[in-house]
């Protein structure tokens, strides 16, 4: 009596000839491809965005800073417009400009470490 | 790894994995090609994080096993029992001879839990090892053994040899 083992290894399925199936999944790597390729552009141009702004806002913030600190404004002979109180409270608050600047100094560094084709977010 | 590179080692492969999937299947050779495809594409796209510590078969296995898994899972899947395919297949005219040929087996392959049919269609029709067989269903090597001893009992109920 033939035994299960034996009957198993005679009647292995047979797969049908299919000359698509290839075809198929080229078709279909190509469609991926095209997916990885865009995804690849915007995460380049998301990139390209995001050093842009970190340094915008380093370049201001050292500005600020700078100005904070070697244009000292008077408080006595200052005056009521908005600039002149915007002047007058980053020069009361300077000592804080640092962190958001290291912050955003960090950040940069970090940006443009990592592997360019990977995405951010 | 390129398209054409993935594509050259897919070639070779190509037919054992589709009669893993056929036998996973249970004959049914569209699902079967179709969740193939579906693994080809992830395997594919995760092509870069193959390190080669595995043979390619077994990790191109292994992710084919996880669609068939993830299929089964779907919720509302429309995954027609074995008795209402054979029947649409006699309706349409063309069962083949072949098809004929592997009812009973498909039938007892149908009636078996997923692991054991896993196990046993590696095993007796792709010729693996149990050591690869361990690899792509991600179980120790003891419980693939255990997984076809009770898998060739339960064929030996359904099967009339």
């Amino acid at each position: 009596m033939k035994d299960i083992e034996q009957y198993l290894r005679e009647n292995k399925p047979v797969v049908k000839e299919d000359p698509t199936f290839l075809l198929e999944t080229r078709h279909r790597l190509e469609a991926v491809e095209g997916i990885k390729g865009e995804v690849d552009r915007q995460s380049c141009r998301m990139r390209k965005a995001l050093i842009l702004a970190l340094v915008f806002g380093l370049i201001v913030g050292v500005g600020v800073a700078t100005l904070a600190y070697f244009f000292p404004v008077n408080p006595e002979t200052v005056g009521d417009g908005l600039l002149d109180s915007a002047r007058l409270f980053l020069q009361n608050y300077r000592s804080y400009l640092f962190l958001p600047i290291a912050l955003l100094a960090i950040a940069l560094g970090l940006v443009m470490t990592r592997k360019k084709g990977t995405a951010f977010i | 790894m390129n398209q054409e590179r993935f594509i050259s080692l897919v070639k070779a492969e190509q037919e054992p994995l589709r009669r893993f999937l056929l036998g996973l299947c249970c004959g049914d050779d569209a699902l079967a090609d179709d969740i193939a495809q579906d693994a080809l594409v992830r395997a594919y796209v995760a092509s870069a994080n193959f390190l080669g510590l595995s043979k390619f078969s077994t990790w191109l296995f292994r992710i084919a096993y996880n669609c068939y898994i993830d299929h089964c899972r779907k919720p509302g899947k429309d995954y027609a029992s074995l008795e209402s395919r054979e029947a649409l297949s006699v309706q349409s005219g063309d069962a083949s001879d072949a098809s004929f040929h592997y009812q009973q087996l498909y039938q007892a392959l149908d009636r078996i839990p997923e692991k054991e049919k896993a196990a046993i269609v590696l095993f007796y029709f792709e010729d693996k090892s149990v050591k690869e067989i361990s690899a792509i269903l991600g179980i120790p090597a003891g419980t693939v053994k255990y997984h076809l001893s009770c898998g060739r009992g339960h064929l030996k109920e359904h099967i009339s040899l």
